[in-house]
Order: structure tokens, then sequence, then C-alpha cells
């Protein structure tokens, strides 16, 4: 994996506090955005976050194989949701539009309603989550990594709790579930860099993401055919 | 020569690709999947440990070690005895769905899990058996999903559940290494104990993470939700025993058997409770597997051979009640429109699912724990084990078999009644079919045999309590 590899490397000047503060802030975004658009991006912008925090801990080789499990796993998430928005557009229960027309949208959405009440008690909920990992981290410290990736991890883990208390969707208890992999995994990493872990944890997270959107496309279906009767 | 312990790893594998090839045929891929269970699940019983044997002209050895991708697998006869649980188990689940959903994913998504699991059983060392139960875990969401069905959001809890569990699980290992080391800081082992408890109290359902059963039974397919309740909850039980011979000093500190008595007694109060105020049966399912949880717990809390000897009989006799009453639900749901049906939408069903009916109440039966069911004979080992001791553990038992028995007679009063359900109105009213009649008699027969002659497997589970080494002083 050269090229993966090289394009860590000249990214590691953002390893440390930066990566550190985007992997809280997309996973932030995660527990409070409904739109799966910006969640896929999201998620895919955590995983690049967590390789970078990753390659602080293990070699860059290993963090380009988890990151790259993480990006596949965005497709598989992007594909199964425009497959459900594309049966849900076909039953008249949704409209099929490009990227600028959703961006358009959604500028105008915020600019007319601002935040909706579900985003801002979701944002209140995260507030509450960040502000208790926050006081608990000198209490409760972890082994052999540094207080900042701690941090991450335990923040990770809380939002993915959170997550899969507040989401009814499939995918988001999916994207819960994997947060709170990712959290651990940044961890654990630390304490058992063996290859066949790696392996196996990264087949969890696969297999997660593939039940997730198994359930979604199932549940696509059922409405489909509810609207159809 | 062959591991002959690689056949339980790589063929279940195989023929998961090979039933699902052959889904559209949907009988035949289940009598296969029922047969292949059934031949694995004797074969490992009746092949000896450390001897060879001829098979189409290779030498087949069982037991011993063998190193698979850099990992130790180690087949002892603690393992040899739950992976034919597993097998068995399996086969008996097949043997129903065969008749009642054999187009389900249960076939090769249980071969998936069934591979699994038996690594779990055979890999050290453990953190490598807890990821794999984790992704046999995860893999049951697949199974759980009723074919048109809204998402089983039951699976999804059931895996939230045990993704909590599994970081604990990890840790241990290497704070127990650590604490080996450092015997002075007792911070790792106090820490170590905590973990392995809560990390258990997720996968087995204690009280209060208990939701995830009533929700698995509820909203999933029947059948997917009894393999969960008997092939993976029995895969966990072997992993935390497995933890318990592997960590003694954690074992001594902790005093699980206090701990485990006070789980099991949350486990039968609540599901006795909850179970004989449900609404929808296939949620009792889900309730009688939680009481059925904290009784073996309770045999384990005794912290005794016999204690565990009687846990080990619990755990075995556990699918004659809940694979029955699993295939009652399947049976009488088949009739009818609603997924999750509530009891009156149920109304006179059983008049044209007489076998359903019955498969419900002797599974209903034996899960309660009462007489002429193979629940009995565990149950009553029990009650005359702790009687004496724990008079307040014997009482919430028979109270939870009284709650159990409850709501199976609600919903049979409701289902056998003479009025029919609006809903059912030309719904189904085919009837069952000899087939069915026969899988459920000989699930029945199972039952009623085992509950007669529990010296037909009393001694297997003695036999499997004499083998661990942790309960001694």
């Amino acid at each position: 994996m050269p090229i993966l590899g090289d394009l860590l490397s000249r990214a590691m000047f953002l390893a440390a506090m930066p990566a550190g503060v985007g992997a809280l802030v997309t996973a932030v975004l995660l527990v409070v955005s409904q739109d799966w658009r910006l969640n896929v991006l999201a998620l895919a912008a955590q995983y690049f976050f967590m390789t970078l925090l990753m390659t602080q801990v293990v070699r860059v080789e290993l963090a380009a194989v988890k990151g790259l499990i993480g990006w596949v796993i965005c497709v598989v998430f992007y594909l199964t949701e425009q497959q459900a928005q594309s049966m849900a557009s076909t039953t008249g229960s949704g409209e099929p539009m490009t990227v600028r027309e959703w961006f358009t949208a959604r500028v105008e959405a915020w600019r007319q309603t601002g935040i909706s009440a579900q985003a801002a008690f979701s944002l209140m909920a995260a507030v509450v989550v960040g502000v208790t990992v926050y006081v608990a981290l000198p209490s409760v410290p972890l082994p052999e990594v540094s207080t900042s990736v701690a941090l991450v991890c335990y923040f990770l883990v809380g939002m993915g709790i959170l997550l899969l208390g507040l989401s009814r969707d499939p995918l988001r208890a999916g994207i819960g579930m994997l947060m709170i992999l990712s959290g651990f995994d940044l961890f654990y990493v630390a304490l058992e860099p063996s290859l066949v872990v790696t392996g196996l944890l990264g087949s969890i997270n696969f297999v997660i993401a593939l039940g997730a959107a198994f359930l979604k496309a199932g549940e696509a279906v059922t409405a489909d055919q509810e609207v159809v009767e | 020569m062959v591991a002959g312990m690689l056949l339980f790893l790589v063929l279940p594998l195989v023929m998961g690709g090979i039933v699902y090839a052959l889904r559209r045929w949907g009988r035949l891929s289940a009598l296969l999947s029922f047969l292949t269970t059934l031949a694995l699940g004797t074969g490992i019983l009746v092949f000896p440990l450390g001897q060879s044997l001829d098979l189409w002209g290779r030498q087949i050895v069982m037991g011993g070690t063998v190193s698979f991708l850099g990992r130790e697998l180690i087949l002892e006869e603690v393992d040899r005895v739950a992976i034919a649980f597993l097998y068995l188990t399996a086969s008996g689940v097949f043997l129903f769905a065969w008749r009642m959903s054999p187009r389900s994913l249960l076939f090769p998504v249980g071969f998936g899990m069934l591979s699994l699991l038996s690594g779990s059983l055979l890999i050290r060392p453990l953190i490598y058996a807890v990821l794999l139960v984790e992704i046999a875990v995860v893999m049951s969401v697949f199974a759980l999903q009723m074919e048109g069905g809204r998402a089983a959001k039951g699976g999804l809890q059931y895996v939230s559940f045990s993704l909590l569990a599994m970081p604990g699980l990890l840790v241990i290992q290497w704070l127990m290494d650590r604490y080996a080391l450092t015997p002075d800081n007792v911070t790792l082992r106090d820490t170590a104990a905590v973990l392995l408890t809560l990390s258990f109290a997720l996968l087995m359902g204690s009280i209060p993470f208990h939701v995830w059963m009533p929700s698995v039974a509820g909203d999933s397919e029947p059948l997917a939700s009894a393999f969960v309740f008997t092939v993976n909850y029995g895969a966990i039980w072997f992993l935390f025993l497995a933890f318990l011979e592997t960590y003694p000093d954690l074992t001594a500190y902790a005093r699980f058997g206090s701990l485990s008595s006070w789980a099991g007694l949350g486990m039968v109060s609540v599901g006795g409770l909850l179970g004989a105020a449900q609404r929808r049966p296939s949620r009792l399912l889900g309730y009688g597997a939680l009481v059925d949880g904290g009784v073996a717990l309770i045999a384990l809390g005794s912290a005794t051979e016999q204690g565990l000897g009687l846990a080990f009989l619990s755990l075995l006799v556990r699918p004659f009640g809940l694979v029955l009453m699993a295939a009652g639900v399947r049976g009488l749901r088949a009739r009818q429109c609603p997924r999750n049906p509530r009891m009156e939408e149920m109304r006179g069903l059983g008049r044209n699912a007489s076998w359903s009916a019955l498969a419900f109440l002797i599974g209903g039966v034996s899960t309660a724990g009462l007489p002429v069911s193979a629940g009995f004979a565990g149950r009553w080992s029990l009650y005359r084990a702790i009687g004496t001791s724990n008079l307040t553990s014997v009482l919430a038992m028979m109270l939870a078999s009284v709650g159990v028995m409850v709501g199976v007679w609600r919903t049979l009063a409701v289902v056998l009644s003479a009025e029919s359900a609006v809903a059912v109105e030309g719904a189904g009213r085919e009837g069952e079919r000899w087939a069915d009649a026969l899988v459920v008699v000989l699930g029945v027969g199972g039952s009623i045999v085992v509950g007669l002659a529990p010296q037909l497997v009393a001694p297997t589970a003695a036999r499997l309590a004499g083998l661990y080494t942790f309960l001694s002083p």
C-alpha cells in the first residue's frame, strides 16, 4: 500500500491536535445531522482523522488498512442510501436530486427554519456527553495512549452510544456501532497491534456495515411494497 | 492426515455456500442443512479423541493441537461436547425451519455462525474467541430479519449490547497479564473483575441489560430467535466458563458465586413477572429465555461442582423448550398477516394449526420447568440441591415458572378459542401437513422422553462439570 502510505505520511502534520479535533467534530456532526449525504461525508472524514490518530500508536501501514476498511464501509452506506432514496422516489415518497440541488436546499432550509428541535436536542445531548467524558477522563485514564487520544476514544464511544439511543434508522444505528468500535480500536491497537486482531476487528466493522445496509434495504423494500398496496 | 477439528470450521462454511446457492429449492436446502448439522454433531460425539479414523481413504485425527493461521486450536473433551451441543441444537432448529420457514436466511447464515462459534471454542488465546463470537453475533442480524418484514430492531439491539461487552473482554487478558507480572497492583485485577462482570451481564441479558431478549423474540423470525437463545447463548456460556477457568485469580476474587446468584434471581423474577403480562406470544419466548438463563446462573451461583453440573443440565435441555415454543409461534404466525401479532389477532388460529399449538404448549411447559418435560429434569434437581440453603431463589424460580405458564395459558386460551379474528378470514385456511405433524411429534416426544428419563443427559452435564477446575478449593 505504498501510495496510501505516502499520502498518510504527507498528512502527518495533522496527526496530533487537528486530527483529534476533526474526529470530535465529525462525531458531533454524525449525532446531530439527519441528512444521509452529510453523514456519509462526515463518516469518511472521521475515518481519515482516526487513521491519522492511529499513526501515533501503530505503523502507518496498519493504520492505512484500518482507514481503507472505513472508506469501503462509507461506500457501502452511500450505495445503500442511494438505493433506498431511489426506491422512495419511484413510489413518490421522495425526490432524487443532484448534489448541487441538495446543497442549495440545505442552505435554504437552514436559512429559513434554522436548526430543528431534534437536531438541537441531539446537539445538547452531545455536549452533555462531551463534558461528562472530559470531566471523567482523569479518573479513568487509558493505559499505553496519550491523554488526548484517550479523550478521543472515550468521546467516540460516548457519541456512538448516544447515536444508538437516539436513532431508529438502521444505518444511523450502524454508524453508532462503528463509532463505538472506532473509539475502542484506537485504544486497543496500542495494546494489541497484531495483524490478526486488526483483521478480525475489521471483519466485525464490515459485517456491521453489511448488516445495517441489509436492514435498511429491507426497510426500503417493505416501505415500497406498502406504498404500492 | 487431516485434523478433524478443522472439519467443523471449514465444512460449515462450504455448506453455507451450497445451501445459499440452493435457496430457490428451500425444502431441499433446509433438509441438507438439517442432515449436515446432525451428522457433524453426532460425528464429533462418536469419534474418539486422540485416535485416527479412516474416512474415504484419508486419516482423520480428532483432538490435540493444530496451528491455524498462526494461532493454536485445541480440541479437548469440553470443546467436543460443546461443539456437539451447538451442532445438534442447530439441527433441531433446522428441522423445524425445514417445515416452517424453508426459504429463511437462517440456513446459510447459521452455518457461518456455527463455524465461527466452533472456532471460538477451539482457539487460544481467548481474545480471538471473543472476536469470533462477536462476528457470529453480528451475522445473526441477517438470520433474524423476517422475509418481507420491517427491519428487525431486536437484532440491532442484540448486536449493540454484545458490542458493548466486547471491549471489556478483550482488555481483560492484557490486565491479567500485567497483574501476573505485578501482583501488588491489585487495581489491575479489580478492573478486570468489573469488566468481566459487566461484559457477561450484557451478553447474558442480566437485569437491567435484558431488553434485547424480548426485542429479539418480538420482531424477528422466531426460529432464528431460538437459534440465538440456544446456540449463541450456549457459546457465550462456554466462553464465560473458559474465562473463569483461565483466570482462577479473578474467579476467586470476584466472588462470582454470589454475583451469579443475584443476577440469576433478577432475571428469573423479571422474566416471570413480565412473561405473565405479555400480550404478544413471540415476546413470551424472550421472557422464557430470560427465566431459563436466570435459572442456569442461580445453579452456577452455588459455586459447587454439582451446581455447575446443574447449570450444564439446564443449558442442555434449554433447546427442548425454546425451539418448540419458537416453532409453535412460527406455525401460528404463518396463518395470518401481522408480523408480531398480539394475542387478540391470533384468536382461533390454533384450531387450524393444532400441531403448532401443541409445540407451543409443550415448549412452554419445558421452559417453565414443569413435569413430564425436558425442562423439569434440570429444575427439579436444582430445587433439591439448593432448597435448604437458598429458599428465596427456589421460590422465585417457582413463581417464574408460574409466570411463564400464565403467559402460555393465556395465549392458548385465545388461539384455541372457537371465534376467529377478522384478520384470519381467508388468510390461511390450509391446514398443517403430515410432515409438520411429524417434526412436532419428534420434538415433543424428545422433550417428554428426556423429562421422563433425565439420565439420558444428566451424566453428560455432570461429566462436563467435572472437567472444570476453577471450583476446586
